[in-house]
């Protein structure tokens, strides 16, 4: 049964986060460790042909440098199997940063010198460092086709195109990359800052050849995921584990940010080539849409997946979409929030405000006329789409009725441009299967174990309002064990699925727990909560385990929740189509002399289905917001095709929004729940919140200045 | 990092002798925020830090009728929330307060300020040898005039480096004229601040005019003369702490409308903190309105050289010089 | 004591900890942390050594300074920062790493009261000073105001960049910067939190100040 409406309740690990005592990996407290530093290469592709360690041993307090004769060979590819893990040290250098070399000290200091000891040479090939450069390969993707676009768009009557670049951007969390192991008594036990603990226990196995049943990891706190530290494992942590178990100490190695902006995943820059025609009433009827992005040689970010929205958002019933992959030598990019939909939505939700503008009509009106009920990709019915009354409710919420259509018609008073602009974005939810065990002691205490992992969006704090809700338990000692596969298998949490993986599955434990403690009691009536009924009939605990899958899953997909292994159903179900939904609008002010660009005001209001823990919830979405605006305006990787690599490599020179760059974030949920994703009635809402609101400042741009942008991130130089 | 000895003398001489006993490549340090930041990064590998903060007498801040005294050691902070000095030098209070981060203006001096290196991302990031830069290593190149120039230099360049001079507050003392207090092996002397500051030329690793072993102990600064108006106008990337895209440090005196003296400097744009006199001389004898800030602007850029991605800094840092001079007349009074 | 760790009995007693009780220690210099981290010292409070630097490196030196309020003895390297000595040496771990260059705020802490870069901080230039730490900020069991704030105004997500937040918070109050939402914007802005908290912090220390009396 899914739930009547959540109360707003407080962050449940905020307090041990006021008070600095939550501890993220690298504040895990190891005696007697050992301190690591990588050496990246500084050529962009080639071969490593000499290392020298003399100098770097000559460092007092150096232990150890480790090279790539150190390490087993890689694990043979398993055909139409996993992606292999990340490879240890090698001496072909496949990206500028790569690391060849490990360097281990007692000191941190001892560590850091030594690295910048070891001498390197090489014998450098050429390479290409972007996607225009000579040597890229270029890979057609799955083709997204349905209806007839080509003959629809030559008849339509109207139709606006465009080209539209989403550039190369960092995560970049503020946690950086961290891995403490400790070989102890046949066991490794990693903590590392992950997002996906069992995925990272089989790569790190894998990588090693070693038994996965010896292997922990543990991330109770992630200080900041945002795709950065999930699916494919980081290569880092099987160099630290390898340390490890060769020295027989513990090693631990925080990884300075400009080198994870060399070996961490990217959101690759991508461009996006839309023809949408119209009918003259403004129906949107087709759509031909390109898609290319930059890749590495090896890479698997899928380019298909631009298709992912953009063809559902619309009922539009014609749709032609292409991808392609430009293989260069870079390291291979991968999921960042809102991966595909904040570029391909940038590009598709500037065309729809062109088209508006082309027809004469409201924005937020032709929006309102195109929504729909059905996937026409697949035929089948949305399990819910409530689009209309978010763009509705944001219209309200905004004054949008006040706006005045001609670009450059809104000033304030002093003098600045003002621009108000709409988008929406939408985003796939998917779902993901789930253990969890559910103890409950007489002594007051309660421990739940699941998989998820915290990184901020609150996954901890949604599972304490579900058992809180539903159990009478003392919530000071409910203790919530997750990102620790010595608990609970973990699935990697992303792509929005984390509540639909943790909130579902907590549903049954509790409602299991329910049942359990009914047996138990057999129909005796006893006062107080359930630790004292337990205690009052001379219980010592009861523990439950359940398990719950998405729709559609049969039940082996647990079994690759054992491994680690991603298992995502979603968003096209076996008779539905499940997506989130946001409408952003948002006010730019258009300095006039300067021309430098702040935002004031956003209005975001979205469909997630039943929102479990409205504060936290609430934050995320705030949090997608300031992403995108940080996307918008700021955000840019620069590489120099010379030398390849990532030049502006700190948060100096790569700028994400500041305090000062934020103004006013009003955030409303129309909170219906879903009748048929899953049984707590709830869709995806961390990817979805930035969605949309990208282009809605760009639209807000054109509003304000005339200027319609075909390029992210807009900076003061397209505006003068 | 390289590792250093670490020494903390108690008065500018023994600093002095310090250095002189040194062997080559000592460094003084105050804040850090620069130079410890640097040795991170490999870039700067002195065998000998002398941590002058201990000396005493030199965070003194003394507002005269004439002029204005400032210790070298005074932190950046104390000057940008300093009551007084944001009344009567609205330039330099500015210009800290939009410098940094709070936390980084507690720790940095205005002594150590003004010899902040480039920003350069050619120059931060190849200490592996991975990019030539005359700055880092005099003679490999500069990869930056081919390269990824945004936010490289449009005056002051060379054919040997386009590096930008990062800092905010010299511009705003080279706008006032002001001076520094330095010792040295030789003695004490002074310097107007902006000859403190070489042109790249063909040594852009010669940044600064001082000799080895000289230390600024102080900064002095003319009170502009009576009703004249300043201001420090930045422009960035962002809303705040941020390096500048194009900054202007403008004085401006008027009598009656016109305009009888006006002092500009700019930021961001230039290899060393620029004054740009042909701005100024424009404007003498005129009213101040958009169309003669704007082409005081314009005369500031009109011999800037612009590279691949950084010519908008021309329009950019005209509109800066125009606004900042607007802002500065409002201010001033007759 | 023969070697250059040895464990320096100068070390004042604190909080009611008779520091030189720790003199079984082979190196290293020693306090409380029970006291450093503003845990309650009693009878039965643990006094956790500090672990002592494993190798001598070529230029160190005996750095003694005060941290949550206890006198810190401890030999370091030249090199080492503040927030190093912190995490690495005195087991705070509350101060964050996320730039390790100034840039991004997660490593405040106060140095006399001033809220300070501790990344950027050489540790040797804390000779005879007082540096607090986000464990010093409120006493043990309880919750400063802006901390409180904090958490009703959910002003966080992952929590990382909390601890240099809520330092900054504190004495952007205390400087008087905290007088508008545009001027705690500006004061804040050194503070990076990526989740992007922002609306709650600043709310969040719009309530702080008025409980502090310094709004």
């Amino acid at each position: 049964m899914i739930p009547a409406s959540f109360p707003d309740r407080a962050r449940i690990d905020a307090r041990d986060k006021v008070l600095g005592v939550a501890r993220f990996s690298a504040d895990v407290p190891v005696t007697g460790v050992l301190y690591a530093m990588m050496v990246p290469a500084r050529i962009a592709k080639g071969t490593l042909t000499g290392l020298d360690t003399a100098a770097a041993l000559r460092v007092p307090g150096v232990v150890r440098v480790l090279t790539e004769a150190d390490f087993p060979a890689p694990p043979p590819v398993i055909e139409n199997g996993p992606p292999p893990p990340p490879p240890t040290l090698e001496r072909e250098i496949a990206y500028r940063g790569q690391p060849v070399a490990l360097v281990v000290a007692e000191t941190l200091e001892a560590a850091i010198e030594g690295a910048a000891a070891v001498v390197c040479t090489y014998a450098a090939a050429p390479f290409a460092a972007l996607i225009d450069s000579e040597g890229g390969v270029r890979e057609m993707g799955e083709e997204i086709v349905f209806g007839d676009a080509e003959a629809t768009l030559a008849s339509a009557a109207v139709v606006v195109e465009g080209e539209f670049l989403s550039p190369t951007q960092h995560h970049n969390p503020i946690e950086l990359l961290a891995t403490t192991a400790v070989w102890e008594a046949g066991r490794l036990t990693l903590h590392e800052a992950t997002q996906g603990a069992g995925g990272t226990r089989g790569m790190t196995a894998r990588a090693l050849g070693i038994d996965p049943g010896v292997v922990d990891v543990k991330s109770p706190y992630v200080g900041g995921g945002f795709g950065q530290k999930g699916g494919l494992g980081q290569r880092q942590t099987a160099l630290i584990a390898h340390a490890s178990m060769l020295l027989g100490r513990p090693v631990k190695l925080v990884t300075p940010r400009g080198q994870i902006f060399h070996l961490a995943t990217y959101r690759p820059l991508s461009r996006h080539r839309i023809r949408l025609g119209a009918t003259a009433e403004g129906r949107m009827v087709a759509m031909q849409y390109d898609a290319e992005q930059e890749q590495s040689r090896h890479g698997i970010f899928p380019s298909a997946e631009y298709h992912e929205t953009t063809s559902r958002m619309y009922g539009i019933a014609n749709y032609l979409g292409t991808s392609a992959d430009v293989r260069i030598d870079r390291q291979p990019p991968g999921w960042m929030r809102a991966p595909h939909p904040q570029a391909s939505g940038f590009a598709m939700e500037s065309m729809v405000d062109e088209l508006a503008y082309r027809l004469g009509q409201d924005p937020v009106a032709l929006r309102l006329a195109n929504t729909g009920d059905v996937d026409f990709r697949t035929g089948q019915p949305f399990s819910s789409n409530h689009l209309n009354a978010c763009l509705e409710e944001g219209a309200r919420r905004f004054g949008w009725s006040s706006r005045t259509a001609e670009p450059g018609s809104m000033t304030a008073d002093d003098g600045s441009l003002v621009g108000w602009g709409v988008a929406c974005g939408s985003y796939p939810s998917m779902m993901v299967p789930a253990v969890a065990t559910l103890r409950i002691g007489a002594d007051g205490s309660t421990r739940y174990a699941a998989s998820g992992h915290e990184m901020g969006q609150g996954i901890r704090t949604a599972i304490a309002s579900v058992l809180l809700e539903s159990l009478e338990i003392d919530p000071e000692r409910l203790e919530i064990l997750i990102g620790d596969t010595t608990a609970a298998p973990q699935h990697i949490t992303a792509g929005s699925w984390g509540s639909a993986g943790a909130v579902p599955v907590a549903m049954r434990a509790a409602a299991r727990m329910r049942e359990a403690v009914a047996e138990l009691l057999d129909g005796r009536e006893i006062a107080g909560n359930l630790h004292r009924r337990l205690a009052t009939v001379r219980r010592p605990f009861l523990e439950i385990e359940v398990s719950e899958v998405g729709p559609g899953q049969g039940q082996d997909v647990l079994q690759a929740l054992q491994y680690g292994a991603p298992a995502v159903a979603g968003p096209a179900y076996p008779t539905f189509t499940t997506m989130s939904y946001i409408a952003h609008f948002v006010e730019v002010r258009v300095e006039p002399t300067t021309r430098r660009v702040r935002v004031p005001r956003v209005v975001s209001i979205v469909d997630c289905g039943r929102v479990i823990s409205p504060r936290t919830a609430e934050s995320q979405v705030r949090g997608g917001v300031v992403w995108a605006i940080g996307a918008a305006l700021r955000e840019a990787t620069e590489v120099d095709p010379r030398y390849g690599g990532y030049l502006n490599n700190d948060l100096a020179d790569y700028v994400v929004a500041v305090n000062a760059d934020i103004g006013a974030i009003d955030v409303g949920f129309i909170d219906q729940p879903d009748p048929l994703a899953n049984s707590a009635g709830l869709k995806g809402l961390g990817e979805v919140a930035m969605v949309g609101a990208s282009p809605a400042i760009a639209n807000a741009i054109f509003h304000a200045t005339g200027r319609r942008l075909h390029e992210l991130p807009i900076r003061i130089e397209h505006l003068l | 990092m390289h590792p250093f000895d670490y020494i903390r003398p108690a008065t500018p001489q023994d600093a002095v002798a310090a250095f002189a006993n040194a062997e080559a490549g000592a460094r003084y340090i105050a804040g850090g925020t620069t130079l410890y930041d640097l040795m991170k990064l490999d870039i700067e590998r002195p065998p000998l830090l002398i941590d002058v903060t201990a000396i005493a007498g030199l965070g003194e801040v003394d507002i005269g009728d004439e002029r204005l005294r400032v210790g070298a050691l005074v932190p950046m902070s104390t000057i940008a929330a300093d009551p007084d000095i944001g009344r009567d030098y609205p330039v330099l209070a500015e210009s800290l307060a939009k410098a940094a981060s709070q936390q980084l203006r507690n720790m940095a001096t205005v002594g150590g300020n003004l010899l902040q290196r480039t920003r350069c991302m050619y120059f931060r990031n190849g200490a592996d040898g991975a990019f030539p830069c005359n700055k880092r290593q005099p003679g490999s190149g500069c990869a930056a005039i081919d390269g990824l120039d945004r936010g490289q230099a449009v005056l002051g360049t060379s054919a040997s480096c386009t590096a930008v001079s990062p800092g905010d507050w010299p511009v705003a003392l080279t706008a006032l004229d002001a001076s520094v207090e330095i010792v040295g092996p030789a003695g004490a002397r002074r310097m107007l601040v902006a000859d403190l500051y070489r042109l790249p030329g063909d040594t852009p690793h010669l940044e600064f005019s001082l000799t080895p072993g000289e230390l600024i102990t102080g900064i002095e600064i003319p009170r502009p003369a009576a009703g004249s108006g300043s201001t420090y106008h930045k422009i960035r990337d962002r809303e705040s702490y941020a390096f500048a895209l194009a900054s202007a440090a403008v004085v401006v005196q008027r009598d009656g409308d016109l305009v009888s003296r006006a002092r500009i400097a700019l930021g961001g744009v230039a290899t060393r903190p620029w004054r740009a006199t042909e701005a100024e001389d424009l404007l003498v004898g005129q009213p101040l309105t958009i169309e003669t800030a704007l082409a005081a602007g314009r005369a500031a850029f009109s011999t800037a050289t612009p590279g691949h991605h950084n010519g908008f800094k021309l329009e950019l840092g005209a509109r800066t010089v125009a606004d900042a001079l607007l802002i500065a007349a409002e201010r001033s009074r007759t | 004591m023969t070697d250059d760790h040895s464990v320096d009995d100068r070390v004042p007693p604190r909080n009611g900890l008779d520091l030189s009780r720790r003199d079984t220690l082979k190196g290293g210099a020693v306090v409380a942390a029970a006291a450093l981290t503003g845990a309650a010292p009693g009878p039965a409070a643990a006094a956790t050594d500090v672990a002592p630097l494993p190798s001598a490196p070529r230029h160190g030196l005996r750095l003694q300074t005060t941290v949550n309020g206890t006198a810190v003895s401890v030999d370091i390297d030249t090199r080492t920062s503040l927030l190093d000595l912190l995490r690495e040496r005195l087991a705070l771990t509350g101060a964050k790493k996320g730039c390790d260059h100034g840039q991004c705020g997660a490593c405040t802490v106060h140095v006399d009261g001033r809220r300070v870069a501790s990344c950027l901080t050489l540790a040797a230039k804390l000779e005879g000073r007082e540096v607090l730490t986000i464990e010093g900020l409120s006493e043990p069991g309880t919750l400063h105001p802006m901390q409180q704030a904090f958490i009703d105004h959910d002003a966080l997500q992952c929590g990382y960049c909390t601890p240099g937040q809520i330092m900054a918070a504190v004495a952007c109050v205390a400087e008087g910067n905290a007088t508008s939402p545009e001027r705690i914007r500006e004061y804040m802005s050194g503070n990076i939190c990526r989740c992007g908290a922002y609306v709650g912090i600043v709310a969040a220390i719009e309530d702080a100040a008025a409980t502090m009396g310094r709004g």
